[in-house]
């Protein structure tokens, strides 16, 4: 095991917390034995990606190891005719799409950051971007996992098929475990055509009302944009981003009816972006859900936009300096983004906006968020009514409870 | 490993039924009660009639509360638990145990909230699939999965099942359509999982339960996504030589970036069978592709002129377009009634249901062919081209000695070449009690035991339709671990090898 281990260093803290060892392996089988080996002494660990979302849920109670599965970086079977592919969890996912795109292929998600993050690490977070609007988010395009049990077995669900219901959906189990469950060594997926083209239109100044008056617009029209975002510019105005994607002639007539819809407004704006203003403005989208140093997401119903924007945002961005915020407005997913002035203030308008959200049904969690800010605001807020389902799945695949423990919702 | 396997529990003696039967009376209504032995014969088994067990009783709640009064009783009474959907299910899903109370929610079939700008409702599970898009269909919305029982089935089913249907190539199952559900577990508690806001903190349960065949709880709402119909659909019916030619014609449609909305093939009996059922004037050929394109207009005008041409360059003998709506149902009637219509071509049939990556269905259509020639038997096809799901029906006379043991074997062989093949044994119709003894064909005894881990997580005692998916009879025992010497063995007093 020494092999492929070496002593911690700074960079390999989670949260603060230093572990004493770091392993790398490079198999799926040295991945188990690290696993298994680490089991008998009852160590605590960590799995570790392309780090981008280790700020994601509370500080492990405790740390011995970390196992970085940026070794495990290979495409075990790519079948360009079946669509799937089959792919080692170190992989990022910008090196997979590298690799898909000369089967004009592609895995059709698209979270920030994909030249750091991993495979393994997008499953474990849940991370997506905005083309989660059409096709869904990891649950909706894995179809089969692999992973190592806190036990060192190596266990398998799903297959390599899209369409399967032979036993209990385990990928979808292991989606957004933040690694409390196992370590994901190798993962399948449905893929999707690269579209022959792309296009972004830009509706600016719009308020809350008109976010959401765009989007009736939008199914009344039976258009099917692949994203649609409305970044809060000021006050009460948001630029809305709409793409499409898909063949020239519909990409072509749905760019032209939405431009048509939007002019007929009384004060209706709508550019269709050159490829680079629109590379800019979904760059300037990544920055702001990957950079600052608060990050909140709040998920609420598509509808909610003008309560979000007349009851949550105001307390939020004042206390922030930088503040950002943007709404996937088909999905009810909000993300707000800054550096919190003052930690007393901030920490004040995160729970008042947590209750807001909840009085709306949703939830607002914290991606990222200083030291200072995590001391008074519980990063997952109330857990849910299944917390106890919740800890007995826990209870049942890591009874030492020695993957990241206490990192997860409810203290799991 | 820690196993976790040992025998069932024994069904409990029959003296207890009445005094629980009362019980349950005294919750549900004595009309919603079924002791009698003829009318238990109703629930015997489901859409597949070769399994065969008479319940204990059934009870017909009307509400969560009363699912949950019914399965604290059922507990106390150390009962077995077997929920029931619309009892189509084609894998024995809902077959009974001997003794158990079958818990049927076919009363609970109310529509209970309609947001369709947000795109969801919540209905009772006994709702019937398409009972669901008839009640936003004049609103412009639907419900996309749409098993081919969607008039029937109900939406509890679904969920226990994880049920697609020809769009799913397109829109996914169920699973990708069901945002929330409340449950009763096991211990009689009350659970929600999800709902319309996404992204619920914590594990997806909800994933787990989709397609979890009844073992982690009972439903009895749930929170369906529904989607706004698309702005037009483009169909059309090409026909081929053979399979090999129908087959090369998906993979190129695929290939080309078209993602069909549905793309479904018939060989030649099942085409014969289908005319025979509904006097369509197909013609007699060695194939036939059914296509649907959906989405916006000029997408779909494009993406449908595309597969056509793509089905010519493969070998496409002739193509027709429906003139109208009217005659495009005509053309989705015929391949719906091709299961059924195979009844008028053969005595008996059993329908198999497995898939293979769809890059081999011509290579596997071959050998299933060889297979049922080298068993005496025929065996028509009828299935979702699109992502390689066959349904190979295999036809036998049960009057003809050891026809109907051949053809189980057949059914049997193909589910062992669906996995050889990188496939699965199931890709809709669920494992069940039919299919359980060919799970490991498919998984590691270490898969198998990581999803009882699961269950377990959820019921503990098992008491939720026991004797499905799991190959071996399971319980729960004690929670796993790494292992852990008994001071014993320390002591040196005993040993293990």
């Amino acid at each position: 095991m020494t092999a492929f281990s070496r002593p911690a260093a700074e960079g390999d803290a989670i949260l603060g917390v230093l572990p004493g060892t770091v392993f790398e392996p490079s198999t799926v089988e040295e991945a188990v034995e690290v696993v298994g080996e680490s089991g008998r002494g009852g160590k605590a660990l960590a799995f570790v990606g392309g780090g981008t979302d280790l700020e994601l849920g509370a500080p492990p109670r405790r740390l011995d190891a970390v196992v970085r599965t940026s070794r495990l970086s290979r495409i075990v079977e790519h079948a360009p005719f079946d669509q799937i592919v089959v792919v080692e969890a170190g992989m990022t996912l910008e090196a997979l799409q590298a690799a898909l795109v000369s089967h004009r292929q592609r895995l059709a998600l698209d979270p920030p950051l994909p030249g750091r993050k991993t495979i393994g690490g997008i499953i474990a977070a849940n991370a997506y971007g905005p083309r989660r609007a059409r096709f869904g988010s990891v649950r909706d395009l894995i179809i089969g996992i692999s992973f190592v049990r806190a036990d060192g077995t190596l266990a398998r669900g799903g297959g390599k098929v899209v369409k399967n219901v032979a036993g209990f959906d385990l990928p979808k189990l292991m989606v957004g475990s933040l690694g409390t469950l196992g370590l994901i060594t190798t993962a399948t997926f449905r893929l999707h055509p690269l579209p022959e083209e792309e296009v972004t239109l830009r509706l600016p100044g719009r308020t809350a009302a008109g976010v959401r008056s765009l989007m009736r617009a939008v199914k009344e029209a039976q258009l099917e944009p692949t994203s649609v975002v409305a970044a809060w510019r000021q006050a009460d105005q948001f630029d809305v981003a709409v793409r499409f994607e898909g063949f020239h002639a519909g990409v072509a007539e749905q760019r032209e009816r939405l431009a048509g819809l939007v002019r007929k407004e009384p004060e209706g704006a709508c550019e269709v972006l050159d490829e680079e203003t629109a590379r800019a403005f979904w760059s300037r989208h990544d920055e702001l859900r990957a950079a600052p140093p608060l990050r909140a997401k709040l998920t609420a119903l598509p509808t909610h936009i003008e309560a979000i924007a007349r009851d949550v945002l105001p307390g939020m961005l004042a206390a922030l300096a930088d503040p950002g915020f943007l709404w996937y407005a088909s999905l009810g997913l909000g993300f707000l983004a800054g550096s919190p002035a003052n930690t007393d203030s901030a920490a004040a308008a995160i729970l008042a906006a947590r209750e807001r959200v909840a009085g709306l049904g949703g939830t607002l969690t914290l991606q990222a968020a200083p030291a200072a800010i995590r001391e008074r605001v519980d990063v997952w807020g109330p857990p849910p009514p299944s917390l106890p389902l919740i800890q007995s799945v826990k209870d049942r695949l890591d009874p030492q409870a020695r993957f990241s423990p206490g990192r997860f919702v409810g203290g799991i | 490993m820690s196993g976790a396997v040992s025998p069932a529990a024994a069904p409990p003696p029959d003296a207890v039924l009445p005094d629980v039967a009362a019980l349950m009376a005294a919750v549900v209504g004595e009309r919603h009660c079924i002791t009698d032995p003829s009318e238990l014969r109703t629930y015997e088994c489901d859409g597949l009639m070769s399994f065969r067990v008479a319940p204990g009783l059934v009870v017909l709640p009307g509400s969560t509360e009363e699912v949950a009064e019914i399965v604290r009783i059922a507990r106390a009474a150390n009962l077995p638990i077997v929920p029931r959907g619309s009892g189509t299910g084609l894998s024995g899903g809902a077959l009974p145990v001997p003794g158990c109370v079958v818990i049927g929610l076919s009363r609970m079939k109310r529509i209970l909230e309609v947001d369709l700008e947000n795109g969801w409702m919540r209905v009772q599970p006994g709702v019937a699939n398409l009972d669901v898009s008839k009640a936003i269909g004049s609103a412009g919305y639907y419900y996309a999965p749409d098993p081919s029982s969607q008039s029937v089935c109900s939406i509890g089913g679904n969920i226990a099942e994880n049920s697609g249907g020809a769009h799913c190539l397109k829109y996914g199952f169920t699973s990708n359509h069901v945002l929330g559900a409340r449950l009763v577990l096991a211990d009689g508690s009350i659970v929600d999982l999800g709902g319309p806001a996404p992204d619920t903190p914590g594990y997806d349960l909800l994933g787990v339960l989709v397609g979890s065949e009844g073992m982690v709880g009972i439903v009895t709402e749930v929170v369906l996504r529904v989607l706004r119909k698309p702005q037009a659909t483009r169909t059309f019916f090409a026909t081929f030589p053979s399979t090999d030619e129908a087959g090369n014609a998906v993979s190129a449609i695929i290939a080309s970036g078209i993602v069909p909305a549905a793309i479904e093939m018939m060989d030649r009996l099942a085409i014969v069978a289908a005319k025979a059922a509904t006097g369509l004037d197909w013609p007699d050929v060695g194939a036939a592709l059914l296509m649907d394109a959906d989405g916006p207009e000029a997408e779909v005008e494009y993406t449908s002129n595309n597969a056509v041409e793509l089905a010519r360059a493969a070998g496409a003998l002739e193509i027709r377009r429906p003139k109208d709506e009217n005659e495009r149902q005509l053309m989705w009637k015929g391949r719906k009634s091709a299961f059924a219509a195979v009844g008028r071509i053969s005595p008996n049939y059993f329908v198999q249901d497995g898939v293979i990556p769809r890059s081999m269905i011509a290579r596997v259509l071959r050998e299933i062919d060889e297979l049922a020639r080298n068993a005496g038997l025929r065996v028509a096809n009828v299935f979702h081209a699109g992502d390689g799901n066959l349904h190979p029906l295999i036809l036998y006379d049960a009057k003809i000695p050891g026809q109907e043991a051949a053809a189980e074997d057949v059914g049997g062989k193909i589910l062992k070449m669906c996995v050889r093949y990188g496939g699965s044994i199931t890709g809709e119709h669920g494992v069940g009690a039919d299919k359980a003894v060919y799970m490991s064909d498919m998984f590691s005894e270490a898969d198998l035991e990581t999803m009882a881990l699961v269950r377990c997580a959820f019921d503990p005692e098992t008491r939720l339709n026991p004797g499905k998916v799991f190959p071996t009879p399971r319980l729960c025992g004690d929670r796993p671990g790494p292992y852990r010497p008994h001071p014993a063995e320390l002591s040196g007093e005993a040993w293990r090898e």
